[in-house]
């Protein structure tokens, strides 16, 4: 793997339930993502797309094959060493946002980085520039529910960059916002990308994947194609 | 500022306020019994200490064994034997005694407006009898103790005056002692169930009426009291050794110091204040029950949370710590207000019950050992009792929890 290969994925499987009930949620699958690429993984639902970025993120461990990120085997690692590849490695923005509830939206921010022990000082300097960089310095005491969808998941994209990770996956970031706020996510995502961030983004919206540089098309478990976005 | 586990430990225990106060009073219940139990019991140990260190150089002589314990005890009516002269002469070869008082013992037919009665009769010098008697937790109801030159005056028993009779003694009043009169000189205060001396059910005279109505001379008890407090213990052996040689048998008298009385004394309160306490300490063992059930609920309820947490990099060390600090948060709370409770249980308490003995107020004592103690255990529990939470919640699966819904 050379240095500027971010992910690599070698007949990768992951399957659910055993003998006769086996489902194979992915099936082979063999990607190659460059250091700096922005990917769009497109796909119907349950197509495995979602599987995928879990696996991506280390949230989920394969059945079988080959997943290194940034260089590091996913398979052969502990329950707290794959948390410390998602904590330095990886930074995650979900469909749902899925911020904590009672913090606010500084302290959702800070709480990443208290998880890779970054000073108390260090956390809020910092978790203040990742909130006035999505348009948010003026609701960072808000806690998520006094936040709109759109700026929840800006919140969440701060979040997924407050550990300086190598990667950013991010599970359908639009889907849950209007059009207006999904184009400025987008726009953030970019603006993150062109600072050297390898973003990945799986999507069922044409338009989102219109944006990313490779878009990797996935269907039943199988990755179907891929091309320029 | 989430920068560390006790501020997200308290958000979320601000979020499930009616659950954490209902689960934050198990604790508190358990640390308020331990605190005032051990507070009530330190009092009274206190007590006993501070009354009997008053007569901390006298030595009780007894033939046979002598029951001593805050329930209840007293001289022997002569079953064990009795002191014979040569006894008393040998007491004079023992350096280092200030005074020595033979006791005398026996039964007697009290008669007051035509009814008869038996009673204990103590017959003491008159000019020991408010020395060893009239200690603050006995003493006198009314009247004065006896002088060196008084005759047929007695002391009566609480019981005696208000409960033998249907007409109740008064001081001042005449009652017959095996048929001779007897001015009621005063009346002892209810010694109850304290450190008997037994003059509830007793009828003391002088040494010289004594003898007089019962024409008995046989001494059951000898009450001496030495110069010197430090040499109290080295006495009583001596004098136990001569008296026993005298009778040739190693088990005749009995000389019992207070320090002794007080040893046993306390270690009668030691099992009572331990068995209160492991009483006590069920219902900190369901507290904990309490906090598990909390914990549990609550770790159900953000499985979403945790999974949330682990996708953005917890180890299992961060989610365990986060449960374990509300756990201990919930119980430190739960054993400050336990002990305020405490304080104010053992007052009331002690307030309520009067006296552990008569004429002396419980004051419990809780001091800053207690305190810490009531916290540690507390703090305990709260560890114990979130473990098992915790540990559910730093083992789930990322995936699998943040799917929750």
């Amino acid at each position: 793997m050379s240095n500027d290969q971010v992910i690599v994925a070698e007949d990768l499987n992951k399957i659910y339930g055993k003998g006769g009930a086996k489902v194979f949620a992915l099936q082979d699958v063999n990607v190659t993502i460059a250091r700096g690429d922005f990917i769009a993984i497109i796909g119907p639902s349950g197509s495995g797309k979602s599987t995928f970025l879990n696996l991506l993120g280390c949230l989920d461990t394969p059945t079988s094959g080959k997943l290194l990120i940034d260089g590091l085997d996913v398979l052969n690692q502990t329950d707290n060493q794959l948390a410390r590849i998602r904590r330095e490695k990886i930074g995650f923005i979900f469909q749902k946002y899925n911020l904590i509830p009672t913090l606010t939206a500084l302290e959702n921010v800070e709480l990443a980085m208290s998880f890779a022990r970054v000073g108390i000082k260090e956390q809020a300097k910092r978790a203040k520039i990742l909130l006035e960089m999505v348009d948010l310095s003026h609701r960072i005491d808000h806690k998520p529910s006094e936040l709109s969808g759109g700026e929840q998941q800006r919140v969440a994209i701060a979040r997924s960059l407050a550990n300086n990770p190598s990667i950013i996956l991010a599970d359908e970031p639009t889907g849950n916002v209007d059009s207006r706020s999904g184009s400025k996510i987008m726009t953030i995502l970019e603006e993150i990308n062109k600072k050297g961030e390898t973003v990945i983004i799986v999507t069922h919206d044409s338009n989102v994947a219109k944006r990313a540089k490779w878009v990797i098309q996935i269907r039943d478990g199988v990755v179907s194609g891929h091309g320029r976005g | 500022m989430a920068g560390d586990n006790l501020t997200i430990a308290i958000k979320n225990i601000k979020e499930r306020k009616s659950r954490v106060i209902l689960t934050l009073l198990g604790i508190a219940i358990g640390i308020m019994a331990i605190v005032s139990l051990m507070g009530l019991v330190e009092g009274m140990q206190q007590a006993v200490v501070g009354e009997l260190s008053s007569l901390s150089d006298t030595i009780i002589v007894t033939t046979g064994e002598i029951s001593a314990s805050p329930m209840g005890g007293g001289f022997s009516d002569g079953a064990g034997g009795y002191f014979t002269e040569r006894d008393l002469d040998s007491l004079e070869r023992i350096n280092g005694l200030e005074s020595v008082n033979p006791v005398l013992f026996g039964r007697c037919i009290i008669k007051h407006n035509g009814e008869l009665k038996q009673s204990s009769l103590l017959g003491v010098d008159p000019d020991r009898m408010a020395e060893i008697f009239g200690i603050d937790f006995l003493g006198l109801e009314s009247g004065e103790f006896m002088q060196e030159g008084d005759q047929n005056k007695c002391i009566i028993g609480y019981n005696i005056a208000y409960e033998y009779f249907d007409n109740e003694i008064k001081t001042g009043s005449k009652i017959e002692i095996n048929g001779k009169n007897f001015y009621v000189n005063g009346i002892y205060k209810k010694e109850g169930s304290g450190m008997s001396t037994q003059t509830d059910n007793n009828i003391h005279v002088t040494a010289r009426d004594f003898k007089k109505i019962t024409g008995q001379e046989d001494v059951s008890g000898i009450i001496i009291k030495v110069s010197d407090v430090n040499e109290v213990e080295g006495i009583a052996t001596e004098i136990e050794t001569l008296i026993n040689e005298n009778h040739g048998n190693e088990d005749f008298a009995n000389a019992i110091t207070m320090s002794s009385l007080l040893k046993s004394i306390q270690e009668v309160l030691t099992i009572i204040q331990i068995v209160l306490i492991a009483i006590a300490g069920i219902s900190l063992v369901v507290a904990s029950i309490g906090i598990m059930n909390t914990m549990l609920t609550s770790v159900m309820e953000r499985t979403h949370e945790i999974g949330i947490m682990k996708a953005i990099g917890a180890r299992n060390i961060d989610v365990m710590a986060i449960f374990i600090m509300e756990g201990i948060l919930i119980s430190i709370f739960g054993g400050l207000i336990g002990v305020i409770l405490g304080f104010i249980g053992a007052q009331g308490f002690g307030n309520m019950s009067g006296g552990f003995m008569q004429g002396v107020p419980l004051v419990p004592i809780i001091n800053v050992s207690t305190i810490i103690i009531a916290i540690t255990v507390a703090m305990l529990v709260g560890v114990l009792s979130s473990l098992y939470p915790a540990r559910k919640a730093a083992k789930m699966s990322p995936i699998e929890a943040v799917r929750y819904e």
